[in-house]
């Protein structure tokens, strides 16, 4: 892992929570690591380490935008992460107003 | 066996000697239109003789030629008009297992089957081939495992070759006008002829037609009929349960897909797949469309 060069050192978790925090100003972010759900999968080469994730994001940014969008906002803050390879995405975007409607339900 | 019964669907038991059947009247042995199960329903009618065969035996293949027939003749079992409604077939015909026989308004027999719900088989044929369903005999089997039900339908039809000399049009063989066929299932699309064909139009411009010459078209890792991914799946299950007409393409297809992953993640500016496009808009992948489908948007969003 070591021969991955220092940015291994920061878990592609921590890279993604910081960008998406900085680029879509999250109020909240659950990142779940699921790649060991898909070990075998036939895109993941072995040893590869967190490539599946699980996101949910809260954002003031998703409002007024279709889902399309958001998610696309989530792809262009991670677009680094996307080309060195994180895989898949499961991606709930909601804004703060959607996550209140839904938390009172 | 003096009482004359009033309805068609009292069944009386009789002993019938079967000839040894030959295949050749026989077409094509398809009779099954509608299997939905049923529970197996106590029986009401008149039993002067049961013929219990014992399940070992009857599942056997070498059987006796004398085997009791378990529903009356055809030329004794009433003609009933075929009701146009729902609810007047659950009045006046039985949900039970049995033989069935369809004519059309000049009387002639169309076709003759069995199935685990009679009345729900007809309803379905009068759904299908209205002009041909004008009534109905029926048949009940007291005991509706597979061979009894083949029974009936043998001892029917080869009366009706008996009496007329000929099959029901509906169960010669090639007419599907009857039964159900298997849903054919689409196969996935192919992009290109070949990894080695140079194309003469950018994969780009293939795509760009594909997705809008089609409502629907699915991006999915593998084949439709076997996914390989479980994203994909889950796509391809909403698709189908929605009942949708798509169009698939495998993305993981390298001899006749060349490129395509690279291709269209640049075309959708979307970095994952499987990418589900409407009318030639990317709509999403998964998530979208689970949460579309949970949602109830789909059914709308495919009318436009």
């Amino acid at each position: 892992m070591g021969s991955r060069g220092a940015n291994m050192l920061i878990s592609r978790a921590n890279r993604m929570k910081t960008k998406l925090q900085s680029v879509l100003e999250a109020t909240t972010i659950e990142l779940e690591d699921v790649s060991h759900q898909h070990a075998g999968h036939a895109a993941v080469k072995p040893n590869n380490v967190e490539t599946h994730f699980n996101l949910k994001i809260v954002s003031p940014k998703f409002s007024g935008h279709t889902l399309v969008k958001r998610h696309r906002m989530v792809y262009d803050a991670l677009a680094d992460e996307l080309q060195s390879g994180l895989h898949a995405l499961s991606i709930v975007a909601k804004t703060p107003q959607e996550e209140e409607a839904a938390s009172h339900r | 066996m003096a009482s004359i019964s009033l309805s068609p669907l009292q069944t009386s038991p009789s002993l019938r000697v079967l000839s040894s059947y030959t295949p050749q009247t026989a077409p094509n042995l398809s009779f099954y239109s509608h299997s939905k199960p049923s529970i197996p329903f106590p029986s009401t009618s008149l039993k002067p003789y049961t013929p219990i065969i014992p399940r070992s035996r009857s599942r056997s293949r070498s059987r006796s030629l004398i085997v009791p027939a378990a529903v009356k003749k055809i030329s004794e079992t009433d003609l009933v008009a075929v009701p146009l409604t729902a609810e007047e077939f659950s009045q006046k015909l039985p949900s039970e297992s049995g033989v069935y026989a369809v004519y059309d308004k000049n009387d002639d027999l169309q076709f003759i089957g069995i199935s685990r719900n009679v009345g729900a088989s007809v309803f379905s044929h009068l759904k299908s081939v209205p002009d041909l369903c004008s009534s109905v005999k029926v048949g009940i089997v007291d005991e509706p495992d597979k061979e009894s039900l083949t029974q009936a339908w043998k001892s029917w039809m080869e009366e009706h070759i008996k009496t007329t000399g000929k099959v029901p049009p509906g169960n010669q063989s090639g007419n599907a006008t009857w039964i159900r066929q298997p849903p054919k299932k689409k196969s996935d699309l192919r992009l290109t002829p070949g990894r080695h064909v140079q194309l003469t139009v950018p994969l780009e411009e293939l795509i760009g037609k594909l997705v809008k010459e089609s409502q629907v078209v699915a991006f999915i890792k593998g084949s439709r009929n076997a996914p390989l991914c479980g994203f994909s799946q889950r796509v391809i299950g909403i698709l189908e349960t929605q009942g949708i007409d798509y169009e698939s393409v495998d993305v993981l297809d390298e001899e006749y897909n060349y490129g395509l992953r690279e291709t269209l993640k640049k075309y959708s500016n979307w970095p994952t797949f499987p990418q589900i496009f409407v009318n030639g808009e990317l709509i999403g992948g998964c998530d979208i469309l689970t949460s579309m489908h949970e949602k109830g948007e789909l059914a709308g969003l495919l009318k436009k």
